[in-house]
């Protein structure tokens, strides 16, 4: 702590986003935003005095930043401890490897594959429509405030997108959004959300969706259909030898299937070992696969650094600093 | 004793501390409250200086909400960005009575020990 005490709110937040430097990308913003609020409103209590003034003593009320950033990394840490319901992690690698069906994360992400593709088209339609009718308005005095509208219900969609993938994968996604500021002006704010690179990365997010949403849905379908088709396999052939079903005489199993599978005594319980083994593989799959999204979806939808909440001289001076 | 001595027993001893108070200030409150009001509350019952940083607040009113012991609504307001309104759940009063309960058990006995009244030690009272 041997730099110096922040004097205005931009440096402040830009203090606390350095001690929080290499956290989580949501928790950052999170704890950004909660500053701000805090800070803005202490300001605005204060209109006798400056915002230098009312900062000189935010450090023996709200505390310093390295003070703020340590609280927000220990609940974190706590919070995360105490909502993770406690998992019996099967040792060997036999259980390891069944063990996933233990996990709700592999249901719930392999629920969120098949989602994908709703929400995926969803998207699709949302940056295709914004984007086109931006285009072709563009001529007409409605265009540019259509197109901002766009963007703006955009940082919504992705938000809720980031809640959605949060509860399906367990991954930290922001639970508030980015705040502006109300230090810049109308069109100021307008040029910064058009500079940010989120903007566009978000965009190009909701256009993605949709060719990956078809990917994971077919991976899930097809994965479930031909692995519990397997399974089922040798359950029918037995209950069909028994008897227990039948088609008024006609025989279940008469053509279609090659006679290999019936006629050697083998092949049907390999194929229903192979069933469960590429169940288990498909869970497993589907758990790494919502992992991955998460990262791909906040790297595309959470600022990397800076939310564009500093005025331009503020990030003047960032860009000094570095 | 040093004062970065002093600074870490204070910040061990408020650990689960914050979320108590942060409860009970909620249980005790009519009306919705958002973060920064709670924290002025906290200073002014304190004579202008909480004994926690107000900073410290934010994330455990935001665990607190995730754990169903809050609720919360959003205000657009004109200082800032919009405020979160907190209110305490049903679960939340049971939760904070339960904690009273081991508050009080707590502090009476660390009481007979640190309280400068010898005779009292081993004494049931």
């Amino acid at each position: 702590m041997n730099r110096s005490a922040p004097r205005s709110i931009d440096q402040y937040l830009r203090q606390l986003r350095e001690e929080l430097a290499g956290a989580d990308a949501a928790l950052i913003q999170d704890a950004l935003y909660d500053a701000e609020e805090y800070l803005r409103a202490e300001v605005a209590a204060h209109p006798d005095k400056s915002e230098s003034d009312v900062l000189e003593l935010i450090a023996s009320t709200y505390g310093a930043p390295d003070e703020v950033a340590a609280a927000y990394r220990d609940t974190e840490v706590k919070v995360k401890a105490a909502m993770a319901t406690p998992r019996k992690v099967p040792k060997s690698k036999l259980g390891a490897f069944f063990g996933v069906f233990l996990d709700p994360r592999a249901y719930t992400s392999l629920f969120f594959m098949l989602l994908c593709l709703a929400t995926g088209i969803i998207y699709f339609v949302f940056a295709i429509v914004g984007l086109s009718m931006s285009a072709g308005l563009a001529v007409l005095i409605i265009g540019v405030p259509f197109f901002l509208m766009f963007v703006a219900v955009g940082r919504v969609v992705s938000l809720a997108e980031g809640r959605l993938i949060e509860a399906m994968t367990g991954v930290r996604m922001p639970r508030r959004p980015v705040y502006q500021g109300t230090a810049l002006g109308f069109w100021a704010r307008i040029g910064e959300m058009l500079r940010d690179r989120r903007t566009w990365t978000t965009i190009a997010y909701f256009v993605l969706m949709l060719p990956i949403g078809i990917i994971y849905f077919v991976i899930a379908v097809m994965g479930l259909c031909v692995s519990l088709a397997f399974i089922a396999l040798p359950i029918t052939v037995i209950c069909a030898q028994a008897g227990w079903f039948g088609m008024g005489g006609v025989e279940v199993f008469s053509q279609a299937q090659p006679e290999w599978i019936f006629d050697s005594g083998f092949a049907i319980p390999i194929l229903g070992v192979a069933g469960v083994l590429l169940l288990t593989s498909l869970m497993h799959l589907a758990r790494g696969i919502g992992r991955l999204h998460a990262l791909f979806a906040k790297s595309m939808l959470v600022a990397r650094t800076a939310p564009a909440a500093t005025t331009a001289a503020a990030s003047g001076a960032a860009l000094a600093a570095h | 004793m040093d004062d970065s001595n002093e600074r870490k027993f204070q910040k061990e001893l408020n650990g689960g501390l914050v979320g108590l108070v942060l409860l009970a200030v909620l249980a005790e409150s009519d009306e919705d409250l958002y973060g920064y009001e709670i924290a002025k509350r906290l200073a002014n019952a304190n004579e202008g200086t909480s004994i926690f940083k107000e900073g410290t607040i934010y994330p455990v009113l935001r665990a607190m909400s995730a754990g169903n012991l809050l609720t919360s609504r959003i205000v657009p307001s004109y200082s800032g960005p919009p405020r979160r309104y907190y209110r305490i759940t049903e679960q939340g009063r049971s939760v904070l009575a339960e904690w009273k309960v081991i508050w009080a058990s707590t502090r009476d006995f660390v009481d007979r020990f640190t309280e400068t009244q010898p005779l009292r030690i081993g004494q049931s009272s």
